[in-house]
Protein backbone atom coordinates (compact mmCIF):
# COMPACT_ATOMS: atom_id res chain seq x y z
CA UNK A 1 0.00 0.00 0.00
CA UNK A 2 3.23 2.40 0.59
CA UNK A 3 5.18 1.43 -2.86
CA UNK A 4 4.27 4.85 -4.24
CA UNK A 5 5.72 6.49 -1.20
CA UNK A 6 8.96 4.08 -1.74
CA UNK A 7 8.81 4.89 -5.64
CA UNK A 8 8.52 8.51 -4.77
CA UNK A 9 11.62 7.96 -2.49
CA UNK A 10 13.52 6.02 -5.37
CA UNK A 11 12.90 9.42 -7.55
CA UNK A 12 14.19 12.02 -4.78
CA UNK A 13 17.44 9.67 -4.94
CA UNK A 14 17.62 9.25 -8.78
CA UNK A 15 17.52 13.29 -8.47
CA UNK A 16 20.10 13.32 -5.96
CA UNK A 17 22.44 11.66 -8.03
CA UNK A 18 21.56 13.05 -12.03
CA UNK A 19 20.50 16.48 -11.04
CA UNK A 20 16.94 17.92 -11.44
CA UNK A 21 17.91 18.80 -15.55
CA UNK A 22 18.85 15.28 -16.45
CA UNK A 23 15.93 13.57 -15.38
CA UNK A 24 14.74 13.42 -18.92
CA UNK A 25 17.42 11.61 -19.92
CA UNK A 26 17.25 9.05 -17.10
CA UNK A 27 16.89 5.76 -19.31
CA UNK A 28 16.81 2.86 -16.07
CA UNK A 29 16.91 3.26 -12.34
CA UNK A 30 18.80 -0.23 -10.59
CA UNK A 31 17.24 -1.27 -7.32
CA UNK A 32 17.95 -4.43 -4.78
CA UNK A 33 14.75 -5.55 -3.69
CA UNK A 34 14.49 -8.15 -1.13
CA UNK A 35 11.53 -10.48 0.05
CA UNK A 36 11.45 -9.79 3.38
CA UNK A 37 11.23 -5.61 2.65
CA UNK A 38 7.74 -5.30 3.32
CA UNK A 39 6.91 -4.50 -0.51
CA UNK A 40 5.16 -6.02 -2.91
CA UNK A 41 7.47 -5.64 -5.87
CA UNK A 42 5.14 -6.16 -8.95
CA UNK A 43 3.32 -3.12 -7.60
CA UNK A 44 6.36 -0.91 -6.52
CA UNK A 45 7.63 -1.65 -10.69
CA UNK A 46 4.03 -0.45 -11.47
CA UNK A 47 4.63 3.13 -9.66
CA UNK A 48 8.07 3.43 -10.82
CA UNK A 49 6.93 2.93 -14.28
CA UNK A 50 4.34 5.83 -14.43
CA UNK A 51 6.46 7.71 -12.39
CA UNK A 52 9.94 7.35 -14.44
CA UNK A 53 7.96 7.68 -17.86
CA UNK A 54 6.60 11.32 -16.82
CA UNK A 55 7.90 14.38 -16.78
CA UNK A 56 9.99 15.63 -15.45
CA UNK A 57 11.29 11.74 -15.88
CA UNK A 58 10.95 10.85 -19.74
CA UNK A 59 11.14 7.46 -20.60
CA UNK A 60 12.80 5.31 -17.86
CA UNK A 61 12.51 2.27 -16.95
CA UNK A 62 12.68 -0.06 -13.23
CA UNK A 63 15.26 -2.55 -13.03
CA UNK A 64 14.64 -4.38 -10.07
CA UNK A 65 16.94 -7.26 -8.72
CA UNK A 66 15.05 -9.41 -6.79
CA UNK A 67 16.78 -10.89 -3.37
CA UNK A 68 15.63 -12.62 -0.11
CA UNK A 69 16.20 -10.40 2.58
CA UNK A 70 15.30 -7.37 3.44
CA UNK A 71 17.11 -4.88 1.51
CA UNK A 72 15.85 -2.25 -0.30
CA UNK A 73 18.28 0.12 -1.98
CA UNK A 74 18.92 1.98 -5.16
CA UNK A 75 22.33 0.39 -6.99
CA UNK A 76 22.44 2.40 -9.98
CA UNK A 77 21.16 5.32 -12.57
CA UNK A 78 21.63 5.27 -16.27
CA UNK A 79 21.59 8.10 -17.96
CA UNK A 80 22.11 8.95 -21.82
CA UNK A 81 24.83 11.58 -22.62
CA UNK A 82 22.74 14.71 -23.84
CA UNK A 83 25.56 14.91 -26.46
CA UNK A 84 26.48 18.40 -26.49
CA UNK A 85 29.01 18.34 -23.37
CA UNK B 1 23.65 8.36 -27.82
CA UNK B 2 25.92 6.66 -25.06
CA UNK B 3 24.57 5.62 -21.60
CA UNK B 4 26.17 6.14 -18.49
CA UNK B 5 25.48 3.87 -15.34
CA UNK B 6 26.25 5.91 -12.41
CA UNK B 7 26.82 3.68 -9.35
CA UNK B 8 24.45 4.56 -6.32
CA UNK B 9 23.91 2.07 -3.68
CA UNK B 10 21.85 3.89 -1.42
CA UNK B 11 18.85 2.77 1.09
CA UNK B 12 15.51 3.88 -0.29
CA UNK B 13 13.71 5.67 2.82
CA UNK B 14 17.43 6.23 4.61
CA UNK B 15 15.99 9.73 4.85
CA UNK B 16 13.26 8.47 6.91
CA UNK B 17 15.82 6.94 8.73
CA UNK B 18 17.92 9.74 9.49
CA UNK B 19 15.04 11.93 10.67
CA UNK B 20 13.48 9.44 13.16
CA UNK B 21 16.78 8.83 14.25
CA UNK B 22 17.48 12.54 15.15
CA UNK B 23 13.70 12.04 16.79
CA UNK B 24 14.89 9.75 19.02
CA UNK B 25 17.85 11.50 19.92
CA UNK B 26 15.61 14.53 21.11
CA UNK B 27 13.10 12.28 23.09
CA UNK B 28 16.05 10.71 24.65
CA UNK B 29 17.94 14.06 25.53
CA UNK B 30 14.68 15.04 26.96
CA UNK B 31 13.87 11.92 28.46
CA UNK B 32 10.92 11.58 27.03
CA UNK B 33 10.21 7.92 26.12
CA UNK B 34 7.49 7.41 23.19
CA UNK B 35 4.97 4.66 22.08
CA UNK B 36 3.78 4.15 18.31
CA UNK B 37 0.64 2.85 18.21
CA UNK B 38 -0.27 0.54 15.60
CA UNK B 39 -3.54 -1.22 14.28
CA UNK B 40 -5.56 -1.56 11.95
CA UNK B 41 -8.98 0.88 11.79
CA UNK B 42 -11.24 0.60 14.83
CA UNK B 43 -9.29 -1.52 16.88
CA UNK B 44 -9.52 1.16 19.60
CA UNK B 45 -6.45 3.24 20.03
CA UNK B 46 -8.47 6.53 20.30
CA UNK B 47 -10.43 5.15 23.40
CA UNK B 48 -7.43 3.59 24.61
CA UNK B 49 -5.96 6.27 25.05
CA UNK B 50 -9.07 8.42 26.06
CA UNK B 51 -9.52 6.32 28.77
CA UNK B 52 -5.39 6.32 29.90
CA UNK B 53 -5.28 10.06 29.46
CA UNK B 54 -8.00 10.18 31.91
CA UNK B 55 -6.90 8.23 34.84
CA UNK B 56 -2.99 8.65 34.18
CA UNK B 57 -3.57 12.58 33.77
CA UNK B 58 -2.97 13.43 37.25
CA UNK B 59 0.11 11.35 37.31
CA UNK B 60 1.63 11.99 34.18
CA UNK B 61 2.05 14.71 31.69
CA UNK B 62 1.27 12.98 28.46
CA UNK B 63 1.24 14.53 24.43
CA UNK B 64 -0.18 12.79 21.35
CA UNK B 65 0.37 13.01 18.18
CA UNK B 66 -2.36 11.34 16.44
CA UNK B 67 -2.49 10.24 12.90
CA UNK B 68 -5.41 10.27 10.03
CA UNK B 69 -5.53 10.03 6.16
CA UNK B 70 -8.51 12.64 6.88
CA UNK B 71 -10.11 14.69 9.71
CA UNK B 72 -8.51 15.88 13.26
CA UNK B 73 -11.17 13.71 15.10
CA UNK B 74 -9.25 11.90 17.23
CA UNK B 75 -7.35 14.61 17.92
CA UNK B 76 -10.35 16.52 19.03
CA UNK B 77 -11.97 13.83 21.23
CA UNK B 78 -8.42 13.19 22.91
CA UNK B 79 -7.86 17.04 23.21
CA UNK B 80 -10.87 17.25 25.12
CA UNK B 81 -9.42 14.70 27.86
CA UNK B 82 -6.17 16.93 28.45
CA UNK B 83 -4.60 20.46 28.93
CA UNK B 84 -1.82 19.40 26.80
CA UNK B 85 -1.70 20.50 23.21
CA UNK B 86 -2.93 17.09 20.83
CA UNK B 87 -0.67 17.68 17.22
CA UNK B 88 -3.29 16.14 14.56
CA UNK B 89 -1.05 15.35 11.35
CA UNK B 90 -3.60 15.08 8.70
CA UNK B 91 -2.04 12.49 5.97
CA UNK B 92 -3.67 13.71 3.45
CA UNK B 93 -4.45 9.92 1.49
CA UNK B 94 -1.20 8.59 2.61
CA UNK B 95 -1.08 5.09 4.61
CA UNK B 96 1.32 6.11 7.28
CA UNK B 97 2.99 8.92 9.26
CA UNK B 98 6.61 9.17 8.29
CA UNK B 99 9.74 10.63 10.52
CA UNK B 100 9.57 14.03 9.18
CA UNK B 101 5.67 14.31 10.81
CA UNK B 102 7.14 13.50 14.24
CA UNK B 103 9.41 15.64 14.04
CA UNK B 104 7.59 18.70 13.06
CA UNK B 105 4.68 17.78 15.59
CA UNK B 106 7.29 17.98 18.43
CA UNK B 107 8.39 21.50 17.38
CA UNK B 108 4.78 22.62 19.11
CA UNK B 109 5.54 20.29 22.03
CA UNK B 110 7.30 21.42 25.60
CA UNK B 111 9.24 18.32 25.61
CA UNK B 112 11.23 19.61 28.59
CA UNK B 113 7.63 19.39 30.57
CA UNK B 114 6.48 16.17 29.02
CA UNK B 115 6.70 12.68 30.70
CA UNK B 116 5.55 10.18 28.10
CA UNK B 117 4.77 10.42 23.92
CA UNK B 118 1.82 8.66 22.46
CA UNK B 119 1.90 8.32 18.32
CA UNK B 120 -1.22 7.04 17.23
CA UNK B 121 -0.36 5.83 13.82
CA UNK B 122 -3.32 5.93 10.91
CA UNK B 123 -4.99 2.56 11.09
CA UNK B 124 -3.15 0.22 9.06
CA UNK B 125 -1.74 -3.01 9.57
CA UNK B 126 0.79 -2.96 7.07
CA UNK B 127 2.53 0.45 5.78
CA UNK B 128 3.17 2.02 9.36
CA UNK B 129 5.53 -1.29 10.21
CA UNK B 130 7.87 -0.06 7.54
CA UNK B 131 8.34 3.16 8.58
CA UNK B 132 10.62 3.71 11.89
CA UNK B 133 9.23 7.32 13.65
CA UNK B 134 11.83 7.25 16.09
CA UNK B 135 9.68 5.64 18.94
CA UNK B 136 11.37 4.04 21.78
CA UNK B 137 8.71 1.20 21.13
CA UNK B 138 5.61 0.23 18.69
CA UNK B 139 2.67 -1.07 20.46
CA UNK B 140 0.17 -3.23 18.55
CA UNK B 141 -4.04 -3.25 19.15
CA UNK B 142 -5.94 -6.42 18.38
CA UNK B 143 -8.99 -6.28 18.92
CA UNK B 144 -11.52 -9.96 19.74
CA UNK B 145 -13.30 -8.50 17.04
CA UNK B 146 -10.67 -9.52 14.25
CA UNK B 147 -9.69 -12.76 13.24
CA UNK B 148 -6.91 -14.95 15.49
CA UNK B 149 -4.98 -15.20 12.73
CA UNK B 150 -3.76 -11.15 12.15
CA UNK B 151 -1.03 -12.02 13.59
CA UNK B 152 0.24 -14.44 10.44
CA UNK B 153 -1.68 -12.22 7.77
CA UNK B 154 0.44 -9.22 8.77
CA UNK B 155 3.79 -10.93 10.41
CA UNK B 156 5.76 -7.51 9.94
CA UNK B 157 3.82 -5.47 12.11
CA UNK B 158 3.65 -8.34 14.87
CA UNK B 159 7.25 -8.71 14.15
CA UNK B 160 8.29 -5.07 14.79
CA UNK B 161 6.20 -4.46 17.93
CA UNK B 162 7.64 -5.32 21.52
CA UNK B 163 3.92 -4.66 22.68
CA UNK B 164 0.27 -6.23 22.04
CA UNK B 165 -2.66 -4.94 23.47
CA UNK B 166 -5.41 -7.06 23.12
CA UNK B 167 -8.48 -5.09 23.44
CA UNK B 168 -12.36 -5.18 23.41
CA UNK B 169 -12.17 -8.34 26.04
CA UNK B 170 -15.75 -7.00 27.17
CA UNK B 171 -17.22 -8.66 23.98
CA UNK B 172 -15.37 -11.93 24.18
CA UNK B 173 -18.83 -13.59 25.46
CA UNK B 174 -20.36 -12.86 22.61
CA UNK B 175 -17.36 -13.58 19.85
CA UNK B 176 -15.93 -16.83 18.82
CA UNK B 177 -12.56 -14.81 19.25
CA UNK B 178 -9.85 -17.85 21.23
CA UNK B 179 -7.59 -15.10 23.06
CA UNK B 180 -4.77 -18.37 23.38
CA UNK B 181 -4.98 -19.05 19.85
CA UNK B 182 -4.71 -15.68 18.87
CA UNK B 183 -1.23 -15.32 21.68
CA UNK B 184 0.09 -18.38 20.15
CA UNK B 185 -0.16 -16.82 16.85
CA UNK B 186 1.30 -13.38 18.02
CA UNK B 187 3.85 -15.43 19.61
CA UNK B 188 5.12 -17.69 16.68
CA UNK B 189 5.66 -13.99 14.69
CA UNK B 190 7.54 -12.59 17.26
CA UNK B 191 8.37 -14.75 20.76
CA UNK B 192 9.48 -11.67 22.58
CA UNK B 193 5.82 -9.55 22.31
CA UNK B 194 4.41 -8.95 26.26
CA UNK B 195 0.65 -8.39 26.00
CA UNK B 196 -2.09 -6.65 27.68
CA UNK B 197 -5.56 -7.80 27.76
CA UNK B 198 -8.14 -4.93 28.01
CA UNK B 199 -11.37 -3.18 27.24
CA UNK B 200 -10.74 0.17 26.91
CA UNK B 201 -14.25 0.98 26.84
CA UNK B 202 -15.46 -0.50 30.26
CA UNK B 203 -11.08 -0.24 31.83
CA UNK B 204 -11.42 -4.00 32.14
CA UNK B 205 -7.46 -4.93 32.40
CA UNK B 206 -6.08 -1.53 32.14
CA UNK B 207 -4.64 -1.58 35.04
CA UNK B 208 -1.18 -3.72 33.98
CA UNK B 209 -1.10 -1.07 30.91
CA UNK B 210 -0.96 2.04 33.42
CA UNK B 211 1.47 0.26 35.55
CA UNK B 212 3.19 0.02 32.47
CA UNK B 213 3.13 2.92 31.49
CA UNK B 214 3.69 4.57 34.73
CA UNK B 215 6.84 1.99 35.21
CA UNK B 216 7.80 3.63 31.45
CA UNK B 217 8.11 6.92 32.67
CA UNK B 218 9.47 6.77 35.74
CA UNK B 219 12.08 4.60 34.64
CA UNK B 220 13.53 6.79 32.02
CA UNK B 221 13.54 9.71 34.74
CA UNK B 222 15.10 8.60 36.90
CA UNK B 223 18.02 7.59 34.22
CA UNK B 224 18.08 11.76 33.01
CA UNK B 225 18.03 12.45 36.45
Amino acid sequence: MHELSIALDVCRIAEEHVGAGALARVTAVGLDVGARAGIEIDNLEFCLEALLGSAPFGSGKPVINRLEGAELSVTYVEVEDDGGS
Amino acid sequence: MAVRRIDVREKVMAKNDELAAAVRGRLSEQGVPSLNLVSSPGSGKTTLLERTLDQLGARLTMAVITGDVQTQNDAERLAARTDRLVQAVVTGGACHMDARQISTALDEIDLEETDLLFVENVGNLVCPASWDLGEDAKVVIFSVTEGEDKPLKYPRMFERSDYCVINKVDLLPYLPFDVDQAVAYAREVNPQLRFFFTSALTGEGMDGWYEFLLDLAGAIREITA
